[in-house]
């Protein structure tokens, strides 16, 4: 397998007028392309400074982050789709035009990119939604929005934030089905940040675990289910808890 | 089926009680305003008021028809509709169009940030003076007057809106790799049409105050010329008539900007 993204001995400070803090340090990780990697860690440990980082929002104070073996600047931020915890659609937008927002930016909204789009809503089920406008859509639902919009400028890596928090919790094992499926089928590679362990073990391939602030790689487990089983019907399989039971402690360790 | 028949009759009933509502208070609403023009009128016939000093609804519109019929009407209501319409598009225009400048320019805005509070809090009225030396005592003046009055409410608010934005949605944009125009366009603008149409709403008032102030101060014609003349000789049929003008004028304007913000709503489904 390719490595698709690579963090050398990056490490960032951030300036404030009282004082600078170290976010991250000495942190270095792959990611292998088609690979779903979560990312959990103390509150407030720098995971979405790592996510900037690889969407070039923000520059490494040292160290580099590499796509595709290049440093990451604004041009390659076209390979990279993030979604945040708010799905953030913009209400004054349909849904269609919302998914085309991204196409929109960067001047591709042509023939094969918008068929794209509308074939994304039509194969996860929200084709009869495509003049509806975000407020009448379910969380749920407006959470599907958001990753088509994402995936519409077919990126390579997916960067999400904590994207299933805000919704209920049934709604969120349904969306995170749904958006496995996706991920899976679209053969993206995808980084996850959750505080949720049993959302890093039902999802992911691999689940680095981050020390307290400035965040360091403390361990990286390799979950090794059978490829056939959707995220729900991991919950169920004996590996399950004993995943679980194995990041808790790494992270309890770490309070 | 029982249950869906129930359920509309249910809804029905639900509709004939807003529909109801919505009526009396409507009929609430003319029986306030026939109220006070019968109250003031009886009042002025049975001699309880002075219609020397208060007018009546009758002398009002008798005076107001002779206007009309005289041709005085149209000339004075022209005057100070086209200096507040003028005034109005001026001050949104130009109020906007810097309120944008001084987004997308962090340091000037931190700089002029504090003038703006200062003159925002100065009663523009003292300015008066000056203007008339400035620019003559005419309508130049008096559009100036309601320019000023309005323009920094209007840079101020449509700042304070712009400001306001999810700072998420902004990285959004940016990770979608949009320049800073095109989060202007695709984001802040359309962000801010309802806070604009408040503004506009704002401003329907403001603009008025601002002409009638100017009119005050320097006129040969126009409302605030007129109410401002009956006042000084004493004529309250002429003051009164000239603000019942007024409450007409302002309220059609207002109306306008109410409509097209239906209108908007509408189109963006809200
Ligand atoms: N723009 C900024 N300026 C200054 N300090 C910042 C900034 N952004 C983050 N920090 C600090 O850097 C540290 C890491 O922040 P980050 O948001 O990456 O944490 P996180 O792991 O995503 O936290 P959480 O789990 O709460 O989402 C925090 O201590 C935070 O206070
Ligand atoms: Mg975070």
């Amino acid at each position: 397998m390719n490595k698709l993204l690579e963090f050398k001995n990056v490490k960032l400070t951030y300036q404030t007028k009282k004082n600078e803090t170290i976010a991250l340090e000495n942190l270095s990780f792959s990611v292998f392309e088609e690979e779903f990697v979560s990312i959990v860690g103390p509150s407030g440990c720098g995971k979405t400074t790592i996510l900037s980082l690889i969407a070039s929002l923000i520059k490494p104070t040292s160290g580099s982050v590499l796509l595709c073996g290049q440093p990451v600047k604004n041009k390659t931020s076209s390979m990279v789709g993030y979604m945040f915890q708010r799905d953030n659609l913009f209400d004054w937008r349909t849904v269609f035009k919302n998914v085309c927002l991204g196409l929109s930016i960067q001047h591709k909204l042509k023939s094969p990119y918008i068929e794209k789009s509308r074939s994304l809503l039509e194969k996860y089920g929200l084709k009869d939604f495509e003049n509806y406008y975000p407020t009448q859509l379910s969380g749920g639902m407006r959470q599907r929005v958001a990753l088509i919009r994402t995936l519409a400028t077919d990126p390579k890596l997916l960067l999400l934030d904590e994207p299933f928090s805000a919704v209920d919790f049934q709604t969120r094992l349904l969306v995170q089905d749904d958006v496995s499926y996706i991920i899976k089928s679209e053969r993206k590679t995808a980084i996850l940040v959750t505080h949720d362990i049993s959302e890093a073990v039902s999802l992911s391939d691999r689940v680095l675990i981050l020390t307290k602030r400035p965040a360091k790689i403390k361990c990286i487990k390799s979950l090794d289910f059978n490829k056939s089983l959707t995220p729900f019907q991991r919950r169920s399989d004996p590996k399950f808890s004993k995943y679980f039971n194995e990041i808790w402690e790494e992270l309890k360790s770490e309070e | 089926m029982k249950n869906k028949k129930f359920f509309s009759a249910e809804h029905k009933k639900y509709l004939r009680k807003t529909r109801l509502n919505r009526l009396l208070i409507s009929l609430g609403r003319w029986s306030v305003l026939l109220f006070i023009i019968g109250l003031w009128e009886l009042s002025a016939q049975l001699a309880l008021i002075d219609p020397y000093i208060t007018s009546s609804p009758s002398r009002v519109a008798k005076t107001i028809i002779a206007w009309a019929k005289d041709g005085s009407l149209w000339l004075h209501s022209w005057t100070t509709l086209y200096e507040t319409l003028i005034a109005f598009a001026i001050s949104i225009g130009l109020g906007s169009l810097l309120a944008i400048l001084l987004y997308l320019f962090t340091p000037v805005r931190k700089i002029f940030e504090p003038y703006l509070v200062v003159l925002n809090s100065l009663p523009k009225i003292a300015l008066g003076p000056l203007l008339i030396v400035w620019v003559g005592a005419g309508t130049k003046a008096i559009v100036l007057m309601g320019i000023l009055i309005c323009i920094i409410i209007t840079t101020m608010s449509m700042l304070q809106s712009f400001v306001a934005i999810p700072q998420e949605k902004i990285l959004l944009l940016k990770t979608l790799g949009a320049n800073r125009f095109q989060v202007l366009f695709k984001l802040i603008l359309p962000h801010a049409i309802p806070d604009f149409i408040s503004v506009l709403k704002i401003n329907v008032g403001m603009a008025w105050v601002g002409t009638i102030m100017g009119e005050y101060l320097v006129s040969q014609a126009g409302l605030g010329y007129l109410i401002n003349y009956g006042g000084l000789v004493f004529n309250l049929d002429t003051v009164m008539s000239g603000i019942v003008v007024l409450c007409i004028l302002a309220s059609l304007m207002y109306f306008s900007v109410a409509t097209l913000e239906h209108y908007i709503h509408k189109k963006r489904n809200l």
